[in-house]
């Protein structure tokens, strides 16, 4: 298998950044084939597709947008989860700067089957090339009605504003992010099913249906070619269907995005990226600095599906995908994850909030050489305390890579207790003991 | 003391700012770019965080108390309200003036294993400032940063809107020179360049650069 560009078909010609470029290469087609189906049947096309979510969890699309009231007595929300914070990940930046109208118009029809009379895009506040995209991009929708009152003659009116976040990872969780665009600081809400879900109370305790911007990104192309053919893409995999953006880093020789379709071995991404640089490759962290690490030979095997990279105990996650040569300290990796999700925790629950905490204060003293005998156990119990008893997922993010790391590397922790330091001899590696 | 009783007796909550107990600073331009991003949401809290990235521009890069009085008073909020929401986002500049060009280095997991530290400690030397510091002349501040999600060119460095990398010891030599012999302020060409693309362009009174 190779390469499958979908989303980004486009991507390396600027002219499709502009309206008539991006309706010359086929854009807006979905739009108007939308706005002249039933409601209901844009939505049972987002259901024939298979689509799940893009932003880590993958969760089915077409259940959230069933979810919102049929029968609209308050405003109804779309917001568009572009605060791709998760280590690794870059996906997202690419498809605002380089497919912007993608993303308006995958909104837009969101927008009309939902329902929707106002889209937010959250986007990261560091994404200032990407905001601009889509500015550009915004502005001319509107300049040619399609956005704003009476889209394309019909009644369907849908306003989209842009709003910058300020610099937090956490504010990627939905609820979080829902709390920050309405002016809060980005902690997460209380959840299903101790309180409703966003598609019946999400932002300004109103129907909100989220997606993140690769999901949003797909819905031009289920409209336009139909859902029938979107899950013909992944047929082989047991329940992901279409394509998936990898972004590819660490020690590969072409770092960079790469589509593929579900179902592609993990290996032939590597490839794709050029394979390992600087020796031979001695781990994979497949999704996203919260996805568990693997070793090459569940590289070797690993086939890339929802389900399917559970089979080597890892997950899609956000598809950031990070290789590493046989240089490097996995003890070093450890201790750097530990420290973002220990930066990043919100600090509203106290398992996160202290665990995160703890967790940074012993990998601190075992890389510093003063590791004791136990502290491997001990990283896993307090891991094991975060895990599941945490407010949001960022709890469980902390927790997944770290006990990952122990059991599959647990020879070079081991070493760095028992003699104080590190396994490999790479002076870039030692160079940064703190 | 006796204050906090009253406030107790009377049952209210701590209220904004009064205008005459300010020093307000916001140009015409920002009250009219505050006023229309207003419009985009159902209530004045939610222009918040847009608020403060107008501050942030409009007193120089820098949101001190008063700048966080003004947010408050121009959008009906308590001071406690919008400092606690300034305080919680890492590229609010709150705690201290990062000076006019803030050298966000990323060290995060990507970047680390290319390198990040070695360009981490050269920035420092170079330029005598640990993390978290900002040179005597006001020119720059030194900040290691989480992933900046631009990992396909690690290591990366931010600095204001332009992100560089790979970076190597020469190529931080020759931004920094370009950095030196430039006017402009990258933090507060951030800031209004957020602002910027927040507005329509209708709305717009500056521009996107
Ligand atoms: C700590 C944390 C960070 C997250 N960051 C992001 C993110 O940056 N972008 C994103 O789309 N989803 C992120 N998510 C997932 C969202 O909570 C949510 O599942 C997603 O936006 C839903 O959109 P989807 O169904 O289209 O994937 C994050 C989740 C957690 C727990
Ligand atoms: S798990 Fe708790 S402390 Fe951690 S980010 Fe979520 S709510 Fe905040
Ligand atoms: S690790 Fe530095 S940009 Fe992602």
């Amino acid at each position: 298998m190779a390469e499958y560009k979908l989303l980004l078909k486009h991507s390396d010609d600027p002219a499709t950044q502009t309206l008539a470029g991006y309706k010359k290469a086929g854009g807006y087609s979905g739009l108007e084939k939308a706005l002249k189906m039933e409601r209901q049947g844009v939505i049972d096309e987002v259901k024939t597709s298979g689509l799940r979510g893009r932003g880590g969890a993958g969760f089915p699309s077409w259940i959230k947008w069933n979810g919102l009231p049929k029968d609209k007595v308050k405003p109804h929300y779309v917001v568009c989860n572009a605060d791709e914070g998760e280590p690794g990940t870059f996906k997202d930046k690419m498809l605002m700067e380089t497919a912007p109208f993608q993303l308006v118009e995958g909104m837009t029809i969101a927008g009309y089957a939902v329902q929707g009379d106002v889209g937010y895009i959250y986007i990261r506040g560091e994404f200032i090339d990407a905001a601009k995209a889509l500015r550009k991009a915004i502005d001319e929708a509107y300049a040619n009605n399609l956005l704003g009152k009476n889209i394309l003659g019909t009644d369907f009116s849908f306003d989209l504003h842009i709003h910058l976040g300020a610099g937090s990872y956490e504010c990627g969780e939905e609820s979080a992010l829902m709390s920050s665009l309405m002016g809060e600081r980005g902690m997460p809400r209380l959840k299903f099913p101790h309180a409703p879900l966003p598609t019946i109370s999400g932002v300004w305790e109103r129907p909100t249906l989220i997606n993140n911007v690769e999901s949003f990104s797909c819905v031009p192309h289920i409209v336009d070619k139909g859902g029938e053919w979107y899950a013909t893409l992944g047929a082989s995999t047991k329940n992901s269907r279409g394509t998936k953006i990898f972004s590819v880093s660490g020690h590969v020789n072409k770092p960079g995005n790469y589509e593929i379709e579900f179902g592609t071995p993990l290996k032939e991404l590597l490839e794709m990226a050029g394979g390992v640089k600087g020796g031979k490759l001695k781990a994979c962290i497949p999704g996203g600095s919260s996805m568990p690490v693997i070793k090459p030979d569940a590289v070797d095997v690993a086939i890339i599906g929802y389900e399917e990279m559970g089979e080597v105990k890892s997950m899609v996650g956000s598809g950031g995908c990070m290789f590493f040569n046989e240089h490097t300290d996995i003890v070093m990796l450890a201790w750097r994850t530990a420290h973002f999700y220990a930066n990043e925790s919100c600090g509203k629950c106290t398992p996160c909030r202290e665990g995160t905490r703890w967790m940074v204060q012993i990998m601190d003293r075992i890389v510093a050489g003063g590791g004791q005998k136990g502290d491997m156990d001990l990283l896993t119990e307090v891991a094991n305390n975060v895990e599941g008893r945490s407010f949001c997922a960022l709890g469980d993010a902390a927790a997944w890579p770290m006990k990952a790391f122990i059991r599959q590397f647990p020879e070079e922790f081991e070493y760095w207790i028992e003699h104080g330091k590190s396994m490999v001899s790479s002076k870039e590696a030692l160079a940064l003991v703190p | 003391m006796s204050e906090l009783i009253q406030l107790g007796s009377h049952n209210e909550r701590p209220m904004p700012p009064k205008a005459d107990e300010l020093n307000l600073r916001f140009s015409e331009q920002a009250i009219k770019e505050l006023d229309a991003l207003k419009t985009h949401y159902p209530n004045q809290k939610a222009c918040i965080l847009p608020g403060l990235w107008i501050a942030q521009r409009e007193y120089g890069g820098f949101l001190d108390g008063d700048a966080i009085a003004e947010v408050a008073h121009r959008l009906q909020r308590s001071y406690a309200e919008v400092q606690g929401v300034a305080t919680f986002y890492s590229m609010y500049n709150t705690v201290h003036n990062p000076g006019k060009h803030k050298i966000e280095v990323c060290t995060c997991l990507s970047c680390h294993f290319n390198s990040a530290y070695r360009i981490r400690d050269y920035v420092t030397k170079k330029l005598g400032i640990k993390n978290g510091e900002t040179t005597a002349d006001g020119m720059f501040m030194l900040e290691e940063v989480e992933c900046l999600n631009a990992c396909d060119r690690a290591p990366v460095v931010q600095v204001g809107d332009r992100y560089i990398g790979p970076v190597d010891e020469k190529a931080i030599d020759a931004f920094l020179d370009e950095l030196r012999a430039s006017t402009e302020s990258t933090v507060i060409k951030m800031a209004d360049q957020i602002v910027q693309v927040q507005l329509k362009a209708e709305e717009r009174i500056g521009s996107i650069r």
